[in-house]
C-alpha cells in the first residue's frame, strides 16, 4: 500500500489533495441484494456517457478532438456493463480493441471537505473541473497460472463493497466550496488480451467517515453490496430495454426489405393456390383446418381421436410448450378465475407475448445448430456463443427466414453473440464443411454428415457436395484437408465407403442441391448482410425461398414435432427417403407460415388452437409410429426436456440458481478467444459445458456444476460438437438419484428463506388452503379427495404451532470468493478455496428457522415426495 | 443383433429404417468392417479381466522423469532427466528413482513407451482423444473408454453404477452418443461422496418411510386415476432402480474407515485413498474406475510442470508411487489383480529440454503409458524411445491400440460396431490392434 501527499489548483478554486491511497487488489465476496423494481424519470440520470472508438494508441484518454460513436444517460459513475454496438441488421458488433468511455456531470455539493474513489480494472482517469484528481494504471494481461491469491478483506462492520480482484482502488480528498463543478472520468475498456468490459469501474464519494455514495443523481445508492446489485441490475434492465429499443430503430430498414419481400412471397403464394380443405363428417371435432386434415386420416383409418384433456392439463402442456417451465400459481389462479370459455385463449395470449418464449426456443436451436462455446481455451470444436442473438430474434419474433438469412450470412461479433460466431469451430480442419452439415440438416431436412469424410452410404450425396457447400460459405474454393478422408490401413479391409475426392484437392464454390435451387426473382431480393462473401447471401436466399417449399417444410414440421412429439415427417433433420404422415397438412401449414411473413408464434397459435394440440397424450413407450401408422389421434407422451426441468424445478420452488459467473477468467486479463464470460445463468439454458478437463478443483464452478449434472443427466448436451434435433434423454435410475438426494434436488425442497413454499408455510390460512396450493405449484393441479386427506394427515399435527415466535429471516449465505482466477488457479490458496465451497454446497442450504423443524420436516418430505413423483416430470 | 442406443423413448426410428439398420449391422453394407482375419484374431485374443482401474494423470505427465529414465540433465541447458534412474523387476527397464516401491512390482506390469499423437498444445484435445481414442468430429460426439465398457459390460449388480469417476465431470469422460445412460457417477472429494447417492444427513430413516409412503400414495393414487398410462408406470419402474441404488450396501462402499488404518496409510495421500476407494468399487461391482491424480497445489502445476512446476515434481512422483504400489499388493492380496487391469495414462509427455523457467513444455511425439494386472502377460517394455526420449523408435503403439488393447483385455472386441441413435455403425476403437504379445 502506498501513500502519495500533493496538492494540486484547479482554476479559480484552490482544492487540496491530502491523500491519495492506492489500495491494490483487494478481493471481495460477491454480494447478492435486492433491487428496487420501477423505473425512475428523467431527472435521475444527469451522467452523461459517451463511448470513443478507434483512437490512436498511447493517447487513448485525450479526447479534445474525439468524436463519439454513441451516447446516452445514467444515473451515476459507475459501470457494469454498456448498450450493446448493433450492424444495420441490429446484429452485435464488435468495439474496437480498446474503447475509451467518457462520464460527465455538472454538479453542486455542498461546501466542504469531500473523499473521491476511483476504482478500475485497467487504465482510467477522474477529473474536477479539468484538472485530473485520480487515475490508475493500465491492466496488464496475464500469462501464467501462479500469481498469488490476494488475502481475504478484513470488512469489518464497513458496509462499503470492497473492491474485486484485481481492481485497482485510489482515493483523493477533495475541498469543494459549493459552487457547480464539472465531474469526468474517462477510461479504456479493453485492448490486447483483455475482455472489452468494465468491471466494477466506478467513482463514489463522501465525507470523510462517511460509507462513500455513488457520483451522479442525489438519489444514487451507496457503494455498498446491495446498493452497487441494486444499481447493477438497474443498469443491466435499462440497456436490455434500451437494446431492444435500438434495435428496432436500426434495422428498421431491414425490416421495411423484409416486409417488402414478404409481399412478394404472397404474391408468389397466390399464383399457385393450395389445395382444398379435406371434409369430415359430424362426428369429428374441429376447432380449426388442421382438425380437417387430421380428422379425415383418422376417419379414413377408423380410429378415433383421444378426448380433449381438462383446462388445467392444458395449461401446463401449454406453458411448457410456449415458455418452457411449468405455470406459476399466480398463472394458475389467474386461468381458473376467467370464464371457462375464454381460459385456454386468453392463456394462450398471455403465453406468446410472454418474455419466456425466447428462452425456451433457444435451447431447441442450440442443438440443431450446434452452438457450442467454450469457457476455457475452446478447442473441441466450439463455436462462438450465437445464443443471445438466438436469444434477442426470438424476443423480437424477427421472421424466421430472416433469422436463417442472417445466420448463414454469419455477420457481426464471433465472441459477443452475433451470427458471426457461428462460423467458429476451433480444432476443426474444415469448419465450414462442418457447417455445411448443420445448416443443411436443420433447415433443408437434408444431411450432409456422411458425406464429410466420403460419400455418403446410403444418401446421395457426395463428399464434393459438402465441400462445395463449404467452398460457398467460405466464398472461394476450398481444399480437401487431409484429416477429412478415410486413408486405407494395412490389414484393413479396403473401407466399403466411395472416396471420389483426394486430400489436397480444390473444390469451388458451388450449390449441391439443384432440387432446391428453382430460379427465382425473389432470390434477388434477400437482403445482404455486410462485409460477407455474396455467396453467402446465395445460399440463403437459395434456402429459404418459397419457389422450393422445401425450407418452410421443415421448419413446419420441426415446430409440429416439437408440439406434438412427433413429426409429420421423420427423422425431422433427415427427409432423404421419408415419407410424409399427412402431406397436404404439411403443405398447408408450410403456405400458412409463408404467408404469415415466417412468424413463429402465429404458428405456434394455429397449432395450439386445433383439438388435436388439446387431445390426451399417446404412450410414446413403443416408439414414433411408421408414417402409415402416425394418426395423431392426439399428441406422443412427452417428458420434460432437461431445460424445462430445471426451470420448473426452481421455478415451483421461487428459487434462483444463485450460481457463479460462468467465467473462469473474472480478472479479465485474457483475450475472449480463450476464456469467455457467459454471464450469471437466469434460465437452463444459458448453462455451458464448464471445461474442467484439466481437472483441476480451482478451475470448478461447483454451483453451475451441481444444475449442470441434472442437465446432463437428462439428456441436454454439454458439448455439442454435432447438430441433434432428437436428444438421448431416456429415464435412467441416475436422473432418479439426482433429484432424490442430490444438491438440486435437496435445494428445491428445502424450506430456506429463500423458498416460496416457506412464505406460503408462514402465511395465517388454515391448512385446508396451502395443501391444495401446493400441489397446485408443483403439479398444476388441486389434490384429489384421496390426495388431500393424506397430506392434511401428514401435516395437520404440527400445523397450529408451526411458527418459530421471534425467528428471523437469514441473510443469503456466502457467495462465491472472488479471488479465485485463472491467473492464480495453481495456487494452493485458490485450490482451498473452492473445495470448500464445493463442501459448503454439499452441506445443502440452511434451513428457515422461522418454521418448527417438527412442521418444516413434514411440510419438506410432503414437496420432496411430489417433485419426484414421475407426475411432475411428465408433460400432460 | 444391432444394439440400439437409449433413445427410444421419444425417437425409435421408423420401422423400415430400423429393418434397413438390422441388415448393415448383419454385415451387408458395414463401412468399416474388419476384414475376417481382423475379427478371427480378435477372438483369439481375447483377456480375461473383467473390470478396469483408470489412473489419469492429467497435465501431460513427463516420462523422462518417471517411467522412460534417460541419461540426467542439468534442469537448465542439458536436456535429459531430472532424477536419477534404477533398476526394476524387469531387468531391461529402469524407472525414476522416486518410483521405489512401484520398481520391484514391475513384474505386474507393462510399460507402454511408444505412445504417441500429435495434439501437443492442447491439455482439452489431449485429454479428449486419450479418454475417446479419437479426434472430435463435428458429426458425432465419441463416449470416452470408461462409457464403452459401462455400454459393453454393464455393471456386476444392478445395485451400483457401471462406470466412476473420481475428478470433475467434463467432456472427454462423458458417454457422447452412447447416451447419458452410460455416463458416470462421480465424486471430486471422497469425504462428500457422490452427488445423488448420498442421502441428505439431515433425512433420518423415519424422514425416508414418509417420503416412500407418500410418494407411494401419490403413484397409487395416479394409477387409480389414470389406469392405462404405461408412460408413468415406466417411469416409476425406473426410479425404482435408482433408489436401490442409493441403499445403504452400496454407499458402505465409500466409507473408507472399514478398512485397516495400516492399510489406509499405506496409500498415502488424498491420491492413495482414492485409489483404496477404487478397489473397493471395483469389489462391489462396478466395471470402470477413473481416479484423476489433479493435486496440483503439490507443486503448483500438477503433472504440467512447466517452469517451477519442475522443482516438487519428485513430490507427485512419490504419491503416485505409494499407491499405485500398494494398489497392486492390495489387488493382489484380495485376488483381484488378474481381473482388473490397472492404467496410468495421461494426455502426452513432456520434452527432455528445460524451458526457461526450468520446468518442461508438452511433447506428443513419444510418452509412456502403463499397464498393470488384468490377466496380461506382464514383466514387459513395449516400444522404445530415442536416446533422449523424444521420439518413438521401432515399434510405435498408436492411441487407438492402446485402446483396442484395453478393451481386449476387457474381453471387448475393439472392432464391434456401436450404432449412433440414427443407427451410423460406429467401431469401439478406429481400427486399433491390441498389442498381441500381452495375450498369452
Amino acid at each position: 500500500m502506498t501513500t502519495r501527499r500533493r496538492s494540486v489548483h484547479l482554476g479559480a478554486t484552490r482544492f487540496i489533495v491530502l491523500s491519495i491511497l492506492a489500495l491494490h487488489q483487494q478481493a471481495v465476496r460477491a454480494a447478492e441484494g435486492g433491487a428496487p423494481e420501477g423505473s425512475s424519470p428523467a431527472a435521475s440520470f444527469p451522467v452523461k456517457v459517451e463511448i470513443f472508438e478507434a483512437l490512436p494508441a498511447g493517447k487513448e484518454l485525450e479526447l479534445r478532438e474525439a468524436e463519439p460513436v454513441e451516447e446516452y444517460a445514467q444515473r451515476a459513475f459507475g459501470f457494469a456493463r454498456f448498450p450493446t454496438k448493433y450492424s444495420a441488421n441490429a446484429l452485435p458488433l464488435d468495439r474496437s480493441s480498446a474503447f475509451v468511455i467518457r462520464a460527465s456531470l455538472k454538479r453542486a455539493l455542498p461546501p466542504g471537505e469531500y473523499q473521491f474513489r476511483l476504482r478500475a480494472k485497467g487504465t482510467a482517469r477522474l477529473s474536477i473541473d479539468g484538472e485530473s484528481v485520480l487515475t490508475t494504471k493500465p491492466q496488464q494481461p496475464n500469462s501464467s497460472g501462479n500469481d498469488p491469491v490476494p488475502p481475504p478483506v478484513e470488512r469489518g462492520n464497513s458496509p462499503l463493497r470492497p473492491a474485486p480482484y484485481p481492481h485497482q482502488e485510489v482515493l483523493a480528498t477533495v475541498r469543494l466550496n459549493g459552487q457547480e463543478h464539472a465531474f469526468a472520468l474517462s477510461a479504456l475498456i479493453g485492448g490486447k488480451g483483455l475482455v472489452p468490459s468494465p468491471g466494477e469501474l466506478s467513482v463514489s464519494f463522501g465525507r470523510p467517515g462517511e460509507v462513500p455514495k455513488m457520483l451522479g443523481s442525489e438519489d444514487a445508492p451507496l457503494l455498498t453490496d446491495e446498493g452497487w446489485a441494486s444499481y447493477v441490475k438497474e443498469q443491466s434492465l435499462r440497456h436490455r430495454r434500451d437494446d431492444a429499443v435500438r434495435r428496432q430503430a436500426l434495422s428498421a430498414g431491414v425490416r421495411g426489405q423484409w416486409d417488402e419481400y414478404h409481399e412478394r412471397v404472397r404474391e408468389c403464394l397466390e399464383k399457385k393456390p393450395g389445395a382444398d380443405l379435406p371434409k369430415v363428417t359430424g362426428q369429428t371435432p374441429v376447432f380449426n383446418e388442421i382438425d380437417l386434415f387430421i380428422g379425415a386420416r383418422l376417419e379414413k383409418a377408423g380410429a378415433a381421436p383421444t378426448m380433449r384433456i381438462s383446462d388445467l392439463e392444458f395449461l401446463r402442456r401449454i406453458t411448457l410448450d410456449t415458455i418452457g417451465v411449468v405455470p406459476s400459481a399466480e398463472e394458475v389462479k389467474l386461468f381458473l378465475k376467467e370464464p371457462p370459455e375464454k381460459r385456454r385463449q386468453h392463456a394462450m395470449d398471455r403465453l406468446l407475448a410472454h418474455p419466456g418464449w425466447a428462452d425456451h426456443w433457444v435451447s431447441y436451436w442450440q442443438d440443431v445448430l450446434a452452438e457450442n462455446p467454450g469457457i476455457l481455451k475452446p478447442d473441441l470444436n466450439n463455436s462462438g456463443p450465437f445464443r443471445w442473438w438466438l436469444h434477442q430474434s426470438f424476443s423480437d419474433n424477427i421472421p424466421f427466414d430472416r433469422l436463417a438469412a442472417e445466420l448463414i450470412q454469419m455477420e457481426g461479433s464471433v465472441y459477443l453473440g452475433a451470427p458471426a460466431a457461428f462460423k467458429l469451430a476451433t480444432l476443426n480442419d474444415s469448419p465450414m464443411a462442418a457447417k455445411a452439415d448443420i445448416l443443411s440438416q436443420a433447415f433443408l431436412g437434408e444431411k450432409l454428415s456422411c458425406a464429410r469424410c466420403h460419400d455418403a452410404p446410403d444418401h446421395p450425396h457426395k463428399q464434393e457436395d459438402t465441400f462445395s457447400f463449404a467452398a460457398m460459405l467460405e466464398g472461394k474454393p476450398v481444399k480437401l484437408p487431409a484429416s477429412s478422408t478415410v486413408p486405407f490401413v494395412e490389414g484393413f479391409r479396403k473401407p466399403r465407403v466411395e472416396i471420389s475426392l483426394k486430400p489436397g484437392e480444390e473444390i469451388p464454390p458451388h450449390w449441391p442441391f439443384e432440387q432446391f435451387a428453382i430460379p427465382s426473382e425473389l432470390t434477388e431480393k434477400v437482403p445482404a448482410s455486410r462485409g460477407v462473401p455474396e455467396t453467402r447471401r446465395q445460399i440463403a436466399a437459395t434456402m429459404v425461398s418459397p419457389e422450393n417449399e422445401r425450407f418452410a417444410k421443415v421448419i413446419v414440421n420441426r415446430v409440429w414435432k416439437r408440439y406434438f412429439g412427433a413429426g409429420l415427417v421423420e427423422p425431422a433433420e433427415d427427409w432423404y427417403g421419408a415419407k410424409a404422415s399427412h402431406p397436404e397438412l404439411l403443405d398447408f401449414l408450410a403456405r400458412r407460415f409463408m404467408w404469415s411473413g415466417y412468424d413463429l408464434k402465429a404458428l405456434a397459435r394455429l397449432i395450439f388452437s386445433s383439438h388435436a394440440y388439446q387431445r390426451a397424450p399417446l404412450s410414446s413407450s413403443a416408439g414414433i409410429p411408421d408414417a402409415e401408422h402416425r394418426l395423431f389421434a392426439g399428441p406422443m407422451r412427452r417428458r420434460m426436456s432437461a431445460e424445462q426441468l430445471v426451470d420448473s424445478l426452481f421455478g415451483a420452488a421461487g428459487k434462483h440458481f444463485d450460481c457463479e459467473e460462468l467465467n473462469l477468467n473474472p480478472a479479465g486479463n485474457r483475450g475472449l478467444n480463450e476464456f469467455l464470460n457467459l454471464g450469471v445463468p437466469e434460465r437452463a439454458w444459458e448453462f455451458t459445458a464448464l471445461m474442467n478437463e484439466r481437472d483441476r478443483p480451482a478451475l470448478a464452478l461447483p454451483v453451475a456444476q451441481s444444475i449442470v449434472d441434472v442437465l446432463t443427466t437428462f439428456g441436454w448436451r454439454q458439448s455439442r460438437m454435432n447438430p441433434v434435433t432428437v436428444r438421448q434423454d431416456a429415464p435412467s435410475p441416475m436422473q432418479t438419484l439426482l433429484l432424490a438426494n442430490g444438491v438440486v434436488g435437496t435445494r428445491i425442497t428445502r424450506l430456506s428463506d429463500s423458498s416460496a413454499f416457506t412464505e406460503m408455510a408462514l402465511r395465517d390460512v388454515p391448512l385446508e388452503e396451502l395443501v391444495p396450493e401446493t400441489f397446485l405449484r408443483i403439479l398444476s393441479r388441486p389434490p384429489t379427495d384421496k390426495e388431500f386427506l393424506r397430506a392434511m394427515e401428514c401435516l395437520q399435527p404440527v400445523y397450529a404451532d408451526r411458527k418459530q415466535p421471534g425467528a428471523l429471516r437469514q441473510q443469503a449465505g456466502a457467495a462465491t470468493d472472488r479471488r479465485v482466477s485463472w491467473g492464480n488457479h495453481l495456487s494452493a490458496e485458490a485450490t482451498v478455496i473452492r473445495m470448500e465451497e464445493e463442501r459448503r454446497l454439499r452441506m445443502g442450504e440452511a434451513p428457515t428457522e422461522r418454521l418448527k423443524p417438527e412442521f418444516r420436516e413434514r411440510y419438506e418430505d410432503l414437496l420432496w415426495s411430489l417433485f419426484n413423483s414421475p407426475e411432475f416430470t411428465l408433460v400432460p | 443383433m444391432i444394439m440400439k442406443t437409449e433413445s427410444s423413448f421419444l425417437t425409435r426410428r421408423e420401422f423400415l429404417k430400423a429393418g434397413a439398420s438390422a441388415v448393415l449391422a448383419a454385415g451387408v453394407g458395414q463401412p468399416f468392417a474388419p476384414s475376417a482375419a481382423e475379427s478371427g484374431a480378435a477372438e483369439r485374443i481375447r483377456g480375461k479381466a473383467d473390470a478396469c482401474i483408470f489412473i489419469w494423470l492429467g497435465g501431460g505427465a513427463a516420462h523422462v522423469d518417471t517411467f522412460d529414465p534417460k541419461a540426467r540433465g542439468d534442469g537448465k541447458k542439458k536436456p535429459g532427466s531430472y532424477y536419477d534412474a534404477i533398476s526394476t523387476a524387469i531387468p531391461e527397464a529402469q524407472v525414476c528413482e522416486h518410483l521405489k516401491q512401484t520398481a520391484p512390482l514391475l513384474d505386474r506390469c507393462v510399460l507402454v513407451r511408444s505412445l504417441s499423437h500429435g495434439i501437443f498444445s492442447e491439455h482439452g484435445a489431449a485429454t479428449n482423444l486419450m479418454h475417446t481414442g479419437r479426434r472430435p468430429s463435428e458429426t458425432i460426439i465419441y463416449p470416452s473408454i470408461g462409457s464403452i465398457v459401462s455400454h459393453q459390460l454393464g455393471a456386476k449388480t444392478d445395485a451400483v453404477p457401471a462406470y466412476v469417476v473420481m475428478g470433475y465431470p467434463n467432456i472427454a469422460r462423458d458417454p457422447g452418443f452412447l447416451g447419458p445412460k452410460h455416463g458416470y457417477v462421480y465424486l471430486t472429494q471422497i469425504e462428500t461422496g457422490p452427488n445423488g447417492l448420498m442421502r441428505p444427513p439431515d433425512v433420518d430413516a423415519a424422514r425416508e418411510r414418509r417420503r416412500e409412503e407418500l410418494l407411494a400414495a401419490w403413484q397409487e393414487e395416479y394409477h387409480r386415476t389414470h389406469p392405462d398410462d404405461q408412460d408413468f408406470r415406466a417411469q416409476a419402474a425406473i426410479s425404482q432402480q435408482g433408489f436401490l441404488m442409493a441403499g445403504p450396501e452400496f454407499l458402505q462402499v465409500f466409507d473408507l474407515s472399514r478398512e485397516q488404518p495400516s492399510l489406509r496409510e499405506a496409500y498415502g495421500g488424498e491420491f492413495g485413498q482414492r485409489c483404496l476407494l477404487a478397489r473397493r468399487l471395483i469389489q462391489a461391482g462396478v466395471r470402470f474406475v477413473e481416479v484423476s491424480f489433479n493435486l496440483n497445489f503439490l507443486n503448483g502445476t500438477g503433472w504440467d510442470t512447466h517452469n517451477e512446476g519442475q522443482l516438487n515434481q519428485h513430490l507427485l512422483i512419490k504419491d503416485l508411487d505409494q499407491a499405485f504400489a500398494t494398489l497392486l499388493l492390495d489387488l493382489e492380496k484380495h485376488r483381484l489383480l488378474d481381473t482388473t487391469l490397472a492404467v496410468i495414462a495421461t494426455e502426452f509427455g513432456r520434452p527432455p529440454e528445460f524451458d526457461s523457467g526450468g520446468g518442461r513444455g508438452h511433447q506428443s511425439a513419444a510418452f509412456t503409458c502403463v499397464l498393470a494386472g488384468g490377466g496380461l502377460q506382464t514383466g514387459r517394455v513395449i516400444g522404445q524411445t530415442d536416446e533422449l526420449g523424444k521420439k518413438t523408435v521401432g515399434r510405435a503403439v498408436t492411441v487407438a491400440d492402446f485402446h483396442a488393447t484395453i478393451h481386449t483385455a476387457l474381453g471387448i472386441n475393439p472392432h464391434r460396431n456401436l450404432y449412433t441413435s440414427d443407427d451410423r455403425p460406429v467401431p469401439i476403437t478406429d481400427r486399433g490392434r491390441p498389442i498381441a504379445e500381452l495375450f498369452g
